[in-house]
């Protein structure tokens, strides 16, 4: 029982510490709303979540849903192209010598640089957005994807050989079954980048959502909605990590 | 000809210290419908030669013949029963046993697969476990459900590379029993190569004995039959005079091996390599 009270308790203490730190450090920094003035400005947004009064001036809900949608059709996109190319980077050794040391290069590229690139190819910022967020968050589904087929024991392959499965088989009832924790640990990772990856290309493409409502409000001197905007962001992440946290720890418990 | 052909198959592997040679020119005949253990030290190259003869491994050199045919892909007559399981650790017990009914039979329906894979699974004694996956079945029960794979697919040969090892003794000499009990309720009589470092279960088992030298550059010696009429028994092998002249002649033959092997003797004392052999015999 104690130690349920402290596992409530103390994130509260730990929760109203840092408000206390920043309602601090707000009486210093002129600019920096107070927690108090914050909450005041952004009122309006938290209580009436999915009200949409203009393009940018919408509810808070409303907001993260554009974005959420966003980052799901880029990650689609990047594990539809990272898992196949982790596939063959864990089977082919000819491949994997061929493409591994452009994966390694590519991977630390941050999503600022890709997005000019995506807008000057697609000239639009929708399809730049995707393009961005699926590039930048599908290298750790192709690295554990890769780590997981080249995990495989020699015993899976053996048995596979010894019931002389066909190469469809053999991927449907071996590849698959035997890299999916892996996969789905990579998946993992790559939503979290993806979730990163949207305020950065919404600030730059001014679309609609978090990561854009945050910078137009920047720009019209509303500091208070800059941290309800970091606020939410922080919360919906840490939601998604824990959702799919969830389905991996499922999927290892059934294998 | 007999039904597997080895002739002169030699096998070395590349590592950071040079090359090992762990099989020379090693040569063996075995008969439609015999029983033959090879017999010989841990690490002496036995499951490189089960892997070449099963077609997992290429040979260097020379050639494995199974029923006439050159063995230079997985032979379809053949099934491999391998040391650790090798379960699909996904599948339940009836799905590892249908997928190589699927494959041994590609043309039945999905109902006659499944039921065949049933019966055997039910002639291993474990009719009602069929839906459980490898890791809720015990050491023993996971080699049941693969000793039911191998012989679901009914192959003409069996290749079992120290089935039983990975067992306790109880467990080890309930599942002896049931792979002779087996190879009659069959009908036709499965040719099968046994490799062991279990003299008790060769006796047991084999018509024939072949003791393999201790790597490397292993090979095997010529092969010493075993004329005792079945049923057997372990309690009966342990008395019985033919067999225990067998048994200290392929000991003799084991330990002669340490003797000529210049390399090893002075790695390895002699009374421990004999020793090795006696407590696995106990």
């Amino acid at each position: 029982m104690n130690s349920r009270i402290a596992s409530i308790l103390l994130p509260i203490c730990g929760i109203g510490l840092v408000l206390l730190f920043w309602a601090g450090v707000s009486t210093q920094v002129p600019d920096l709303p107070s927690p108090l003035k914050t909450w005041q400005e952004s009122k309006l947004y938290i209580l009436e979540p999915l009200e949409k009064r203009g393009e940018m001036d919408q509810g808070i809900a409303l907001l993260a849903y554009y974005s959420l949608l966003r980052v799901a059709k880029g990650f689609t996109l990047g594990i539809i192209i990272g898992t196949p190319l982790g596939f063959m980077l864990g089977l082919s050794k000819t491949f994997h010598k061929m493409f591994d040391p452009i994966v390694q290069v590519l991977r630390p590229i941050s999503p600022l640089a890709w997005l000019p690139l995506g807008l000057v190819v697609f000239q639009k910022s929708e399809p730049a957005a995707l393009f961005t967020i699926a590039l930048c968050c599908m290298w750790p589904t192709v690295i554990n994807t890769m780590s997981g087929v080249r995990s495989i024991p020699q015993e899976y392959w053996n048995v596979s050989r010894v019931l002389r499965l066909s190469r469809f088989q053999t991927f449907t009832k071996v590849l698959v079954p035997a890299t999916l924790p892996y996969m789905f640990t990579g998946y993992r990772l790559s939503l979290g980048i993806a979730w990163l990856v949207i305020v950065a290309s919404e600030m730059l493409t001014g679309t609609p959502g978090v990561g854009g409502f945050l910078w137009q409000e920047y720009n019209s001197l509303i500091y208070a909605h800059i941290l309800l905007c970091i606020l939410t962001i922080g919360i919906v992440g840490f939601c998604l990590d824990r959702m799919m946290a969830f389905v991996e720890l499922k999927l290892q418990r059934s294998n | 000809m007999a039904l597997v052909e080895v002739r002169d198959v030699s096998k070395s592997f590349q590592s950071r210290s040079g090359v090992r040679e762990v099989l020379k020119s090693v040569n063996l005949s075995v008969e439609e419908g015999e029983f033959v253990s090879i017999v010989g030290f841990t690490g002496s190259g036995k499951t490189t030669l089960i892997n070449i003869l099963a077609g997992l491994l290429k040979p260097d050199s020379g050639t494995v013949h199974v029923a006439g045919k050159n063995v230079d892909r997985i032979h379809s007559d053949a099934a491999v029963v391998f040391q650790n399981y090798s379960l699909l650790p996904w599948f339940s017990a009836m799905e590892n046993v249908r997928l190589a009914v699927g494959a041994a039979f590609p043309d039945w329906p999905r109902d006659k697969q499944l039921a065949h894979a049933k019966k055997y699974l039910e002639m291993v004694g474990l009719g009602g476990a069929t839906h459980r996956r490898p890791s809720q079945l015990s050491g023993g029960m996971r080699q049941r459900v693969a000793i039911a794979r191998a012989f679901a697919a009914e192959p003409a040969v069996l290749f079992l590379d120290e089935p039983f090892s990975a067992l306790d003794a109880l467990t080890r000499a309930n599942l002896q029993e049931e792979l002779v009990r087996l190879c009659s309720v069959v009908g036709r009589r499965v040719t099968t190569i046994m490799i062991t470092n279990n003299l008790d279960e060769a006796l047991l088992l084999s018509d024939q004995i072949i003791p393999m030298t201790r790597g490397p550059r292993a090979t095997l010696s010529a092969p010493i039959s075993v004329p005792i009429p079945r049923p057997r028994t372990p309690d009966q092998l342990l008395h019985d005079h033919g067999a225990v002249r067998i048994r200290a002649k392929v000991v003799e033959f084991l330990t002669d091996f340490i003797h000529t092997s210049p390399s090893r003797a002075s790695a390895r004392p002699v009374p421990g390599g004999q020793l090795s052999v006696m407590e696995e015999q106990a």
